[in-house]
């Protein structure tokens, strides 16, 4: 199902629901009419057949499902106005009252609800127990989950940058909170408001079924206490006791529907989306590698975003990656840069597919691989280093483990001592002190948690390197060291290295060739000198002449 | 303030204010408790000596004759020696034997149907956030539409078809009358037998929500990019979905444990009362029918003791899951 079906059939449903407890009571009789036809089943007069005193089971159901509805919206409004109080107001004001409110909130979380309107509902005499009361108390129990949702969504909104500048500019508080920050609330208020009003009906059911409901109101709850003490079920009167239950899980999963809706809405990626079939589309025969000490060849590569509107973010693409060497692959953002190396090593997720060319890694095809050969090929041959080394460590397992998950699955048949060996050994490798393996990401630098992912993609020792953007998110200082790092590592073991960026003044130093991309084309590939010294395209040329010199002067590195 | 002492603060608040509360209501809400009770207690040829009114006065109010200071200095004393009153509708046993006696079959009915529950929606959200596209994709609407059907109308729908109507489970009660409670083999396979239906009602209505929120955290999470490292490393698929992407979208199931647990606990009251399970739930109904008020306030603090205790449980397991939080100075 789409999300605009469940957002309709959902709404659809849930206005039917409520339209017949508007309009139904208008429609039957009398609820309350006894009759000498007890316990008749569906059909002819009484199209939901009738209770044991012969009161019309469509007439109760009406009257009943308008009575739960009103239940659920007066509870409904009360909790939301109270979460809103404690979540929205706590978490604007900050400080002290923010530490209250979410005390309070968090302790009205964990007291549990029904037991204690139970124990209201006890002391209170039953002919005192009216809508209001049974109502009140529900609020008070099925506020606090909503105020606890709304204070974190306040605390990210009242940092945004319009927010600020309201408060700075002088506008009163709940100026603001009414016209700045309110109106960005209101979806995640709408679905709060909605599970309140099913729990409350819900809630309200249960109360009314244990005969504790309001004296004064006749709801879904109360016609399943009536069913029940009736022995509906065990007299085989389904048609007295089954639609009542069934009003409030229609209702209930209606109301669900929607909230799947706005979910996909808000965040698209919970949408439906088929199940990659492919990743590889129309794989020609493989070339044989043109050039004799080529490690990794791709010829003629194209990727394609197969969105609604196809989008080719790389475009018969051919690069040569020869034994030791290191390619730059320069551009700017969204050139296609990432998508290339994410394909070379098959990475690319739907809706990316591969749709001609060849990518070969010595003797393997890559895109011809199953999926069993590809996981066994990956890492072993080629290993990655990705840009955000923040996010690229898991950050709820110690590093050893992470480390060690490589040697166990490619590596089955090392021992214990010999995986910690082998990894201590790649940790000093990159200048890591081994007896860091226990720590976790967070216990990190950037600079280090870099590093790390350096020694991890060391580990199998494969040929080829693909690295992109490896120290964009680090100081300067760092990255120089670690450049540095990747040079003496790879004179020292001589794998290739493919260095994605978009600082070519950085790859000039660091790269023996350079292949520079725009709009998914390779526009220009030539030695790092060629292209400093002679360079032939004129995206190469504004490229070179974007950067700044040390002194300053713009196109310094232009000759 | 450290993580630690935020939540110890947090944890005595709460027993504070549930405390508090079951002082306060009985003496807020209209109604004569004291007066009742000992009506109630003469009826069942209870003592009306002196001594027995002034411990229900110290229990539900004394209608102004002492001040609020000195009851509510009287109650927290009672409540450190253990002494919850008598129970009226058990005369004459306490409050505490008949808590006692109840408690322990709540407890292993709601903790292992939850445990059950959560383990089975988050094993299944794993596999379903994880295979999205095949079939496993309808059981999120089936089963949410599970969660919004009433516990107990399901609990009586379910006891019609299978014990009623094919006869596979008993209709009530929490083991055969016929056998002493004991820890003999027979006595605990019929408890075992007794307990399946119930246990399968609060299954089936909260196994919705475990998957729904696991099913979606597993969708973000498969986007992060640890996910994609560990499949750039080459490791084999289950790995990547059991140690990198499930391991940590599980983590909001867990801290979002004592949300959820309110609302089992709540379900699982008026499905005793069902199944008359001999549990602290039925009691509490019992309790309310019979004006029993000191046992209604007994439970009523003892079902939020057990849930601040869950709570707790699941705190400590956190911050073992969790290393981030040990080393949290704040959090929110």
């Amino acid at each position: 199902m789409t999300w605009t079906a469940k957002l309709v059939s959902g709404l659809c449903l849930a206005a039917a629901i409520v339209l017949f407890g508007l309009l139904g009571p208008l429609l039957t009789g009398d609820p309350a009419t006894i009759r000498d036809v007890g316990l008749t089943p569906p059909g002819g007069e009484h199209l939901l057949g009738t209770t044991l005193t012969g009161q019309d089971v469509l007439a109760q159901l009406a009257h009943a499902t308008r009575g739960s509805l009103w239940i659920g919206l007066l509870v409904g409004v009360l909790a939301t106005v109270l979460s809103g109080l404690f979540g929205i107001v706590g978490a604007y004001a900050g400080g002290v009252a923010d530490e209250v409110f979410s005390l309070f909130s968090n302790v009205v979380l964990v007291i549990p609800g029904l037991p204690l309107v139970i124990v209201v509902a006890g002391f209170v005499p039953a002919e005192r127990r009216g809508t209001w009361t049974i109502a009140l108390v529900l609020a008070f129990t099925g506020w606090a989950a909503a105020a606890r949702v709304l204070r974190a969504q306040t605390l990210s909104l009242r940092n945004r940058d319009y927010v600020a500048a309201a408060r700075v500019s002088g506008e009163k508080t709940w100026r603001v909170i009414c016209v700045e920050i309110l109106p960005n609330l209101l979806p995640v208020v709408a679905s709060q408001f909605v599970f309140a009003v099913v729990l409350a009906i819900l809630s309200e059911a249960g109360l009314s079924f244990l005969g504790l409901g309001a004296a004064d109101s006749s709801t879904l709850g109360t016609m399943l206490y009536y069913a029940q003490n009736g022995f509906a079920l065990q007299r085989e009167a389904w048609w007295w006791f089954v639609p009542p239950g069934l009003v409030i899980a229609l209702f209930g999963g209606a109301l669900a529907l929607v909230n799947f809706g706005i979910d996909e809405i808000v965040n698209p990626r919970l949408r439906d989306r088929g199940r990659r079939e492919r990743d590889v589309v129309a794989v020609r025969a493989q070339v044989a590698p043109a050039e004799p000490d080529a490690v990794l060849t791709v010829r003629n590569l194209d990727v394609v975003y197969r969105t609604a509107r196809p989008v080719h973010a790389v475009k018969n693409v051919s690069l040569t990656l020869r034994r030791g060497e290191v390619l730059g692959l320069a551009g700017e953002s969204g050139c296609g840069k990432t998508t290339l190396a994410y394909a070379v090593n098959r990475l690319h997720r739907p809706p990316a597919e591969v749709t001609s060319g060849s990518v070969a890694l010595e003797d393997v095809d890559v895109l011809a691989l199953g999926p069993e050969e590809l996981r066994r090929f990956r890492w072993v041959r080629l290993s990655m280093v990705f840009q955000g080394a923040m996010n690229s460590l898991n950050p709820v397992t110690p590093i050893r483990a992470q480390l060690q998950d490589v040697l166990r699955t490619h590596r089955p048949d090392l021992s214990a001592s010999g995986r910690e060996l082998r990894c201590a050994e790649v940790l000093r490798l990159v200048g890591v002190d081994p007896a860091r393996l226990g720590a976790y990401p967070h216990e990190l630098s950037g600079g280090m948690r870099q590093r790390v992912m350096i020694a991890m993609a060391l580990l199998l020792d494969p040929q080829v390197m693909i690295m992109d953007e490896p120290t964009t998110a680090l100081d300067v200082l760092v990255q120089r060291e670690i450049l540095n790092e990747i040079k003496r590592l790879r004179d020292e073991l001589g794998f290739a290295v493919v260095f994605i960026t978009h600082d070519l003044p950085l790859l000039l130093e660091l790269a023996d060739r350079i292949a520079v991309m725009r709009d998914g084309e390779v526009v220009e590939h030539a030695t790092a000198e060629e292209l400093y010294l002679r360079p032939r395209h004129p995206y190469t040329r504004e490229l070179l002449a974007s950067f700044p010199s040390l002194t300053g002067e713009r196109g310094a590195l232009l000759r | 303030m450290s993580h630690h002492l935020r939540r110890l603060a947090f944890y005595l608040t709460a027993l504070w204010a549930a405390v508090t509360l079951n002082f306060v209501i009985p003496r807020m809400l209209p109604g004569n408790p004291v007066d009742i009770l000992m009506a109630k207690l003469q009826q069942r040829g209870g003592s009306v000596d002196p001594a027995a009114r002034t411990a229900y006065e110290t229990l539900l109010g004394t209608g102004g004759r002492e001040s609020f200071a000195e009851e509510y200095l009287a109650y927290l004393g009672n409540l450190l020696r253990g002494d919850l009153g008598v129970s009226v509708s058990a005369f004459p046993a306490e409050v505490s034997e008949v808590i006692a006696g109840s408690l322990p079959w709540t407890v292993v009915l709601v903790g292992l149907a939850t445990l059950l529950s959560f383990l089975l929606g988050v094993g299944l959200g794993a596999v379903a956030g994880w295979r999205r596209g095949t079939w496993l994709d309808s059981l999120v609407p089936a089963t949410t539409m599970l969660s919004a059907v009433p516990y107990f109308w399901l609990a009586l729908i379910l006891v019609a078809a299978l014990s009623s109507g094919l006869g596979w489970f008993p209709l009530n009660g929490g083991y055969d009358v016929v056998l002493d409670p004991g820890w003999s083999a027979e006595f605990i396979g019929s408890a075992l037998y007794h307990g399946t239906l119930p246990a399968l009602t609060i299954v089936l209505s909260s196994v919705g929500g475990w998957l729904l929120g696991m099913r979606n955290m597993m969708v973000s999470v498969m986007s992060e990019d640890y996910v994609l490292t560990a499949r750039a490393k080459g490791l084999t698929d289950s790995r990547v979905m059991i140690r990198y992407a499930a391991r940590n979208a599980v983590l909001p199931s867990v801290a979002g444990f004592a949300i959820s647990l309110g609302f089992v606990v709540s379900g699982s009251i008026v499905t005793e009362q069902v199944f008359s399970y001999p549990g602290i739930g039925s009691k509490l109904l019992q309790a309310v029918q019979n004006n029993d008020y000191a046992l209604m306030q007994g439970i009523f603090l003892v079902i939020t003791v057990a849930v601040l205790g869950a709570n707790l449980l699941v705190d400590v397991l956190y911050g073992l899951i969790d290393a981030r939080t040990r080393d949290r100075s704040t959090v929110s």
